[in-house]
């Protein structure tokens, strides 16, 4: 389970990157996808380059495989789960 | 070319026309901040989130006239900077990540045609599309764009705008130039300012012109004319040649609009143009409202359209005031003294 402090940490960064209005951390479920029909967020794929941005700027991880970009960034959690794993913390 | 329909954002209260109820609002320097709208209702939060503040502002200004105005087909832009403030943003990030991964959406909007680009793609205008970026006359240049264009025969109907953000990037970079005044000023006191420099503004404004006249038709852009590095006696040569080319005389004109922007380096081809053809009209200034900018005419545009239509300008507009109907108008503005333009207007 992706801790909690670096999931509200998140939340704030992927607001203040995709410029979302409107929108405070705690109306982005943490477990909720990001991308796709399901998602309440609507993000397309200018975010998910903005996404691969934020990554590698605040915690030095390099995505290059859009594959795994795509699991990587399929929810917070998991996001903060793979910067857990590979990420400067 | 036949004003249909138009649109305005600027420091005052011209997106639903208060300024012409409640008069001109003073302002205060050291820039003058466009009075944005609501969007909410205009742009969808998704689109919001990415624009800058000149394309928020073309795009408040355009889209609902593309919504109104069905048979639009084509778009002219006038904007010189766009969004500097962008392009400054992605150079930035260039150097300050070491030439690493960039962000999308700085580049994506660090052109000024990407007005012109969102306006069509929200719009679904699919013709002509053109941006004119050549500083001070960029607007003019739209102008003359939209007129051959119809007089060509190949389009009928066009969004014709054109304007400006002033971010902090453009303050600075013009500020450096020695473009603003170096004293704390107000609006009201600018155009009797005996110093170097004027107010910075911000702002844009948007037309849906017709190549023929109509039942809606509001006003009548009859021509434009540009001139660049010349005397006080080749701007009255270039004002008397546009007007005598258009079938009229001096006297015909009845109201001048003027760039008068209170820098004592460059005001001076103003009164000399006004002394010496045009001693018995009406005279109309408009940066004591906006401050100045690049393509600042598309403001006087929009003043003189309202004024040729019927509205009541506020008294802070009027240098002098007669008692001529109003029929013929003539709109003169400079750059940095460098840049000079011209646009005939008239009654429909």
């Amino acid at each position: 389970m992706a801790n909690e402090e670096l999931v509200n940490k998140l939340k704030e960064q992927i607001i203040q990157y995709l410029n979302l209005i409107d929108v405070t951390p705690e109306d982005i479920k943490s477990e909720a996808p990001l991308f796709g029909p399901d998602s309440e967020m609507e993000l397309d794929s200018i975010d998910a380059i903005e996404l691969t941005v934020l990554l590698e700027r605040e915690y030095g991880i390099k995505i290059t495989d859009p594959k795994k970009g795509r699991k990587v960034m399929s929810s917070v959690d998991k996001m903060a789960d793979y910067i857990l794993e590979n990420g400067m913390v | 070319m036949f004003i249909r329909d138009l649109s305005c954002i600027s420091p005052q209260a011209t997106y639903f026309d208060a300024l012409f109820e409640n008069g001109a609002e003073e302002l205060h320097g050291p820039k003058l901040w466009a009075k944005e709208p609501s969007y909410k209702e205009i742009i969808p939060n998704k689109l919001l989130r990415r624009m800058s503040k000149l394309t928020r502002m073309s795009v408040g200004t355009g889209l609902p006239l593309i919504k109104k105005h069905k048979d639009i087909e084509g778009i002219i832009i006038a904007s010189s900077n766009g969004s500097l403030d962008r392009s400054m943003r992605f150079l930035n990030q260039i150097i300050d990540y070491n030439e690493g991964t960039l962000t999308p959406t700085d580049f994506v909007q660090s052109t000024p045609n990407s007005i012109a680009g969102v306006l069509a793609l929200m719009g679904k205008i699919t013709g002509y599309n053109t941006t004119h970026v050549n500083q001070g006359l960029s607007f003019e240049a739209s102008v003359l764009d939209a007129l051959m264009l119809f007089e060509e025969g190949k389009s009928k109907q066009l969004l014709l705008g054109g304007g400006e953000e002033m971010s902090d990037e453009n303050y600075n970079i013009d500020s450096q130039r020695g473009l603003h005044k170096a004293e704390d000023i107000s609006t009201s006191e600018l155009l009797h300012s005996t110093t170097k420099g004027t107010l910075p503004g911000e702002g844009f404004a948007m037309f849906v012109v017709d190549a023929n006249k109509n039942s809606e038709s509001l006003a009548e852009i009859v021509d434009a004319d540009m001139i660049c590095h010349a005397s006080k006696e080749e701007i009255v040569k270039k004002a008397k040649y546009l007007i005598t080319k258009n079938g009229m005389s001096p006297r015909d004109i009845d109201t001048l609009f003027l760039g008068r922007n209170g820098d004592i380096r460059t005001d001076f081809y103003y009164n000399h143009l006004q002394n010496t053809l045009f001693s018995d009209q009406n005279i109309c200034f408009y940066k004591n409202l906006t401050g100045d900018y690049y393509t600042v005419s598309t403001f006087a545009t929009w003043l003189a359209a309202k004024f040729l239509g019927g509205a009541k300008l506020p008294e802070e507009c009027f240098w002098k005031q007669t008692t001529n109907a109003v029929q013929n108008v003539l709109l003169y503005n400079n750059y940095d003294g460098e840049q000079h333009g011209f646009i005939l207007m008239r009654t429909v």
